[in-house]
Parts: structure tokens; sequence; C-alpha cells
């Protein structure tokens, strides 16, 4: 380290000359005080020249040098007994030299260093490419699981025999260890698609009557006719051959149904209505985290009332966070309705229908549309059904 | 290389028997004062530098003064220089 700094030393000194021509200056301002300085300064001179030389009083003097030759100057100093009050260095010599004494600054660049070649040896990031099937997380725990992370503990040739022998659906693989990923490219074999289809059985996803069916693999297990219900299974993910012999198949098929999508509305000839008269009363309450400061209650009089309730900040810092809660009360009346059916029919069959037609989505064909009345002690219901024809089909999760 | 001191010696008539390697001084304008062949500071202060020459001392007097720069064989003094003489 020594022979180091020596060296960038005199690399220093050389680049002081160009320093001067470049009128960049390197100085060393030192404030002394003792006796007999004519004598000192002169004795002083002889071994490097000094520059600025003012005496403040009898007793004190500044003079500034190269900051080259400081220790010179002070290594003189002490030999002679000088008290010296301050040193002060000017230029950028002395910050560039101070780095080499900054213990903190070393400290730190020799940890940062030794945690840097620590780390350096790991493998911190796996990257897998050419996937299609398979999932990243599933290969890449694998590799954690059956590696270490050391570099130089891990053969890339072993990585790929071991990812070829477990994986059956890999046909090649390549591994490198760049920087501090580990790069897997995996190629995978292809294979018909009922291979690693879904093998889970197609269901009915609505009520229904089956009016076509038009089958692309599997077994079914319904026919054109048959009332299915939402749930039900519609194909099996398998084929029997001739030999008897089950294969599991992707289950796949167009299965059309007639569905039968209702919407109701019941109507009730005498019912009670709940209005608000407009009448409010309102109370605010100021907090400030969370503890009422003020309130503010107007006389509540009412036999029935609902509330609103409302927050708002009062102020925008988080420092004194005044909020309000206004809340609101509403006073309610209710009075007693009276309709005959005959009356509001139409628009009760129209409230049906737009609850049926709710219903109806991703049809194919709208076969017909009816509804029917059923009276009852009161209550007439209005029953309004939408024919629809769609595809019924989904898998089962 | 042109050289100040040995042109003004060489072209002093009946210089032999003078010592004139003794020390230069320069006064430039009252200002800035240029010593060569000193022998050492002996007073120091901001009225008063006095130092030795050979066989004589050199004692300046004026204001404000500073040694801008003192090396083995030389002193440049600035500030307002009123008066130079020799003991």
């Amino acid at each position: 380290m020594n022979n180091f700094v020596k060296k960038i030393y005199k690399i220093t000194q050389k680049a002081e000359k160009w320093g001067k021509i470049m009128k960049i200056k390197n100085l060393t301002k030192f404030h002394i005080s003792g006796l007999n300085q004519e004598k000192l300064l002169s004795q002083l001179c002889k071994q490097c020249p000094l520059s600025d030389i003012e005496r403040n009083s009898k007793s004190d003097t500044t003079f500034k040098c190269s900051y080259f030759d400081h220790r010179k100057v002070e290594k003189f100093l002490k030999s002679k007994n000088v008290k010296i009050e301050s040193v002060t260095h000017e230029g950028y010599a002395h910050k560039f030299f101070q780095i080499f004494t900054s213990y903190g600054l070393i400290a730190a660049f020799a940890i940062f260093s030794v945690l840097y070649v620590v780390q350096a040896q790991f493998v911190l990031q796996y990257c897998v490419i050419g996937l299609d099937k398979l999932t990243e997380s599933e290969i890449v725990s694998f590799v954690k699981q059956e590696f270490p992370a050391k570099k130089s503990q891990i053969n890339t040739k072993l990585v790929e025999t071991a990812l070829i022998d477990n994986f059956p659906r890999i046909s090649f693989v390549s591994c490198i260890i760049r920087g501090q990923t580990l790069v897997l490219n995996i190629k995978e074999k292809l294979m018909p698609d009922e291979m690693y289809g879904s093998f889970s059985p197609l269901v009915a996803k609505k009520d229904g009557r089956i009016s076509e069916i038009n089958l692309i693999s599997g077994t079914l297990n319904v026919k054109v006719g048959d009332f299915v219900r939402a749930g039900d299974i519609l194909v099996e993910p398998f084929t029997i051959d001739t030999s008897g012999q089950v294969k599991q198949v992707e289950a796949k098929a167009e299965i059309v149904a007639q569905v039968y999508n209702e919407g109701s509305v019941d109507h009730y000839e005498t019912y009670v209505e709940v209005v608000r008269t407009g009448r409010k009363v309102v109370q605010n309450d100021i907090t400030l985290f969370g503890l009422s400061i003020y309130t503010f209650k107007e006389e509540l009089n009412f036999q029935m009332y609902e509330t609103e309730v409302e927050d708002v900040d009062l102020s925008k810092n988080l420092f004194l966070p005044f909020k309000m809660r206004k809340t609101t009360f509403f006073e309610l009346e209710q009075h007693t309705v009276i309709t005959k059916f005959e009356d509001v029919k139409d628009e009760f069959v129209a409230k049906a229908k737009e609850k049926a037609l709710e219903k109806c989505e991703n049809y194919q064909l709208m076969k017909e549309e009816f509804f029917t009345i059923r009276e009852l002690a009161g209550v007439t219901i209005v029953n309004f059904c939408i024919v629809t024809e769609e595809d019924i089909t989904c898998y089962d999760k | 290389m042109f050289n100040f001191f040995n042109e003004v010696k060489q072209n002093l008539k009946n210089s032999q028997g003078l010592e004139l390697n003794g020390f230069n001084i320069i006064n430039l304008s009252g200002h800035l004062l240029y010593v060569e062949g000193h022998l050492g500071l002996v007073t120091l202060s901001k009225e008063l530098i006095s130092f030795k020459v050979k066989n004589a001392v050199i004692m300046v007097e004026g204001s404000d003064m500073i040694l801008s720069e003192l090396s083995d064989n030389t002193i440049k003094i600035a500030g307002k220089i009123k008066k130079v003489e020799q003991i």
C-alpha cells in the first residue's frame, strides 16, 4: 500500500508541474506561533520555497508551501519545537490523497469488494427459454433443488442430462452460465394434442333440451331430445377401442340445446311504500386522530328516519388530519299503495321479459318467447320465457 | 539566453575592482521588490522587512508588506514600499 501511495505521489508531483502551467495550485497554509520566526523561516526556505509569508503579530505567522512539501515542513517545524496552530490545504491534490486516508471509505470499498467477490461465485438468476407446455417455475425449482447455487459446483452437462431424464417432454436442452445467470434453452417434444389436452369431461352450463350434437372426440353421454340440467356430463374424456381398451382423449364436441331463459316478477295488490318527506336534520362531528373535538347536533324528533354519512378531510396534511363527519337524518313516512294488476300488467310483463333477457347470453338463435300469469291470494306472478338455441358445453372445473 | 544582470554588469565602465557578485535588488514601481542573493531574514513585520546580504543588511520600510516568496536565495516582497536602505 505504501509503495502504491509513493508511486501515486510521484505521479502527482509530475502532475503538479502541469498544474502550475494550468494555474492549479496545490498549496498548504501553515499558521505557526513562537519566537524568532525570522531565523526559522530563513532555515526553512533553504529546504523548500515558501510563499505568502504574513506576520500577523509578533508571535503569529502564516505562510504557504507546496502541498507536496508539507510533510517536510511539518517535520522541520516539529524538530524546532514550533507550535503549529493550524494546517489547511488548498487544491485538488489534497482531496485526491484524502481518499487514501479515509479509512471508512476504504473499509466500505473493501467490504463491498469482498461481498461482490463472494456473491459473484453464485448463480442468482435462472433464465429458461423455449418453453411451450412446461412451466418455468417447475424447471427452475427442479434445478434449484438438485444443483447447488455455487457456479464452480454446477456441471452444465449434468444439468442438461438431469433435465432430459426427469422431464420426458424435453427433447433438447442446453445449459450455460452467463455471469450470474443460468440460462436454459429447452426444446420440447412435438406430441399430438390428445396427449396433453385437458382430460376433464364436457358438462352442460345451462338447463335445456338437446337439439343437435357434433362430436369431435370423446364418448357421448347424451342424445338428441334429452333434457339436461346445468352440470350434467355431456361428453366423457375417453374412447373405448374395439379391443375394449380405454384411451384418454380430450373431450371435444358442439352440443346445441334449446335453453329456457325465465324471468319472473311478483305483483302485490297491496303493499307499504316508505318515502322521504323532505325534512332533514344534519349533525357535524369534527375529529382529530379519531377523537371528537367539536360536535354540532340539531334536535332530532323524527319518528322514522334513515341516515347518510359523509366523511370530509378538513386539512390536506398528515400533520394535523382534521376530519369532519357529516350525518344527515332524512325523515320517512309510510304509505299503503293499492294497485290492480290489470292496470300495470304491461309494465310487469316488460319487467319479466327484461329479467329473462338478462339470462340470454351467447345464444345462436332465439326460437320463441311467451309469458304466463299465475294469480294467488293477493299476489300475481308473471313468468316470461325466452327459448334460445345455443352451445351449452363447457369443461368441468 | 538573455541575462539582465549580466548585461548591466558588462555595460558598466570601470567595473574592475568592484564586488558585483553579492546581491541584486529590483524595485518595481514601489509595489514589488525582488531580491537575489539574500543570506537570511532578520526582521519580518508588515512595516519593516530586513534581511542579510553579503557584507550588509538591507532594510525595507513600507506598509502592508508581505513576503510573497521566500526561497534559498531569492525574496519577493509585495506591498507599499517606501524605502530600501543598505546598512
